[in-house]
């Protein structure tokens, strides 16, 4: 199912972007009002009241009070509003608009009050034959202080509101974005594992374009699972259909030499030897098969690679003493540590080793030296010949499947596989191999293996 | 007389298998598909049961599980074609005793089922019961305990616990046990061994960990700490 543009994840994330910065903008905007809209109305002090009660109980000089007009102290006249009249509402001038707001709500107050604003104190109203008048002092040095101090502690507030608000917000951003996005990566982790459905929660059921991909990788998942399955069942077939007749052919064989009962005649011993190269080839290529699909199964152990060079040294003497002599393993160089202990599957590693050593062996008719150095947190195993070593322009061909280094002057060497099927299980195992020729002559091949396997 | 059971559906190649079995002095029994091979194992008395693992009907897998059920301990060598790894072990996991990839020399052949039918009880090597660490063997009655408990072991299970007991808590090399046990030395990527072993242990299951793996070198019994 395709994402409909209207559950697309770009419009969602524009209309979430939208709503978030509408949302903080809104917020900082209220709380802006809030914290700047002026102080509430206190009753009148006491010392105000004392200095003005008798200046304004006489009716005389009430009236003679108009805006503009000093009274005791500091006390000015801002304001008066007469009960009737043509001008009944008189108002000091050069006053800002919202002061003039103000004014004109106080006049309506039903007691005195006093209401600091900006520097000054408004004071009122004042009654006297219904003629009300307002009074403003400028702020004693104290009150500025006081004033200036909770506006800070305002602006302080405003901006840990702001902060925690937007906090909230990119959470709930990071948690709807990234979560998602952080599954998908744990369920690709999972397909490459070979898991055929892996975990993906509620995803696919989602519209938008996140739903989609989870879709396509849960597909993808299951195509894979699928093809791997087929590969491994050919591999099964092809591997039975080819080695039942082989079987035959070498059960046949050994009943035409035991028949005629005198040493085998020479082209039944080309024959015996071809059915073993035969079969030889088929193993290789199902074991290449298997590496490169994915369908050998690590067991990882502590493999201690000394015991496992030497155990593969042993075992080369045991078939062919003169070949096991070629092969030396150096012990430990005095900077470079010794054999280490890897954490690798113990047949892949020798199956890596021994196609190297067999390669060489078959190839040169020198000695075979195993040395290890380490480098960081790399193992590196070398296995080194003492022969002519190979054309540069060759070195990389090596590790193809089916090349052969010089056939017509190595009749005997291999089918070409050896190498090739190192390279792949030494891949398995996390590491790689590279071939180089020695300085001193003759070809070294290098494993290189992590400790801990990845 | 020996007699041998070959479940193979491969006609021409049982036909040539006969002809070089029966040279070596066995009387063998072909059985061309699963059901019939199940029929003839449980019925007849064989002393070995070749068995290859694709067959028609019941596969050579599901042969040896019911022939196992019916805790018939006839030995089992598997031949496969197959060419997993996996298919290998899964028939020694299932109770079989050893196995041979196909193609194999036919002399190979001969050695296995030689070295399977040399320790079969009655040419057990020692007769006197042996005794380590809990487990008891007793080769004559063909009877493995642990802690007096019966363990019901294959002929291979049996033979590798012997081995193990013999050692008394020394460390036994896989190489001795597959001598003793499978006749022939281990190759080199050959786990039938580990197969067998984790075998055993599972039977002892409330105490596995009793058959101490020591890495690179073989096994060994291990005394419980409260013993």
């Amino acid at each position: 199912m395709r994402t409909r543009w209207y559950q697309s994840l770009s419009l969602r994330l524009l209309i979430l972007f939208w709503l978030l910065f509408f949302g903080v903008a809104s917020s900082s905007y209220l709380l802006a009002l809030w914290f700047s809209k002026p102080v509430e109305p206190q009753p009148l002090s006491a010392s105000v009241q004392n200095t003005l009660t008798p200046l304004l109980s006489d009716s005389q000089t009430f009236a003679s009070l108009t805006p503009g007009r000093l009274l005791a102290g500091d006390f000015r006249v801002v304001a008066s509003l007469a009960p009737e009249g043509k001008e009944r509402l008189q108002v000091e001038r050069n006053i800002g608009t919202s002061m003039q707001r103000l004014i004109m709500r106080q006049l309506e107050a039903d007691q005195a009050e006093q209401i600091p604003y900006n520097n000054q104190m408004l004071i009122g109203p004042f009654y006297n034959n219904e003629r009300r008048i307002l009074l403003v002092r400028p702020l004693t040095l104290e009150e500025r202080r006081m004033q200036v101090v909770s506006e800070q502690e305002a602006q302080e507030a405003q901006t840990t509101a702001l902060l925690i608000g937007s906090g909230f917000i990119s959470i709930v951003l990071g948690v709807w974005l990234v979560r998602p996005l952080k599954r998908l990566t744990q369920a690709t982790r999972q397909i490459a594992v070979g898991i055929e459905s892996p975990e993906l929660h509620g995803l696919p059921k989602r519209s938008d374009e996140l739903g989609e991909l989870a879709r396509a990788l849960s597909n993808t998942a299951h195509d894979l699972a699928v093809s791997r399955d087929a590969q491994r069942r050919l591999l099964s077939d092809v591997s039975h259909e080819l080695r039942s007749p082989l079987a035959r052919m070498q059960v046949a064989l050994t009943l035409s030499h035991d028949e005629n009962d005198d040493s085998m005649n020479p082209h039944m011993q080309q024959m015996g030897r071809d059915l073993e190269r035969l079969s030889n080839i088929i193993e290789r290529i199902l074991s290449l098969s298997r590496l490169e699909n994915g369908l050998v199964k690590l067991t990882r152990v502590d493999v201690d690679t000394r015991e496992l060079v030497e155990q593969l040294a042993a075992d080369l003497s045991y078939v062919d003493a003169e070949q096991g002599r070629r092969v030396h393993v150096l012990p430990k160089a005095p900077d470079h540590g010794d054999w280490p202990v890897l954490s690798s599957d113990s047949e892949l590693l020798r199956l890596v080793l021994e196609n190297l050593v067999r390669n060489a062996l078959q190839y040169t008719s020198e000695l075979i030296e195993l040395r290890c150095e380490k480098d960081g947190n790399l193992y590196h195993i070398f296995v080194r010949d003492f022969g002519e070593g190979v054309p540069e322009e060759q070195l990389q061909k090596l590790f193809e499947p089916f090349f052969r280094g010089d056939p017509s002057r190595h009749h005997k060497a291999g089918v070409g596989l050896g190498m090739a099927l190192s390279l792949r299980a030494a891949l398995v195992l996390g590491g790689k191999i590279t071939a180089q020729n020695h300085p001193d002559g003759g070809l070294e091949v290098c494993v290189s293996l992590p400790k801990d396997g990845k | 007389m020996t007699k041998i059971l070959l479940v193979d559906d491969d006609a021409e190649l049982s036909s040539m298998l006969e002809q070089i079995l029966t040279r070596e002095g066995y009387e063998l029994t072909l059985a061309a598909d699963g059901e019939t091979g199940l029929q003839r194992a449980l019925s007849g008395s064989y002393n070995l049961i070749l068995l290859d693992v694709m067959l028609p009907g019941i596969d050579g897998f599901q042969l040896l599980q019911r022939l196992r059920q019916q805790a018939r301990s006839t030995p089992v060598l598997m031949l496969t074609a197959r060419g997993d790894d996996d298919d290998r072990v899964a028939g020694l996991e299932l109770g079989a005793d050893d196995y041979l990839p196909k193609p194999f020399y036919p002399k190979e052949l001969v050695a296995r089922v030689k070295a399977l039918l040399r320790r079969t009880p009655n040419t057990s090597v020692t007769p006197e019961p042996l005794e380590h660490a809990g487990f008891h063997i007793d080769p004559m009655q063909n009877e493995a305990k642990v802690d007096d408990v019966v363990l019901e072991l294959t002929p291979t299970e049996f033979d590798i616990l012997r081995v193990l007991v013999q050692g008394a808590g020394q460390v036994v090399s896989k190489d001795q046990m597959s001598v003793a046990a499978l006749g022939r030395q281990l190759a080199p990527f050959d786990r039938s061994l580990d197969v067998h072993i984790s075998n055993i242990r599972k039977k002892i299951h409330h105490n596995p960990e009793r058959i101490q793996t020591v890495r690179g070198r073989g096994y060994r019994l291990m005394a419980l700490a409260s013993a």
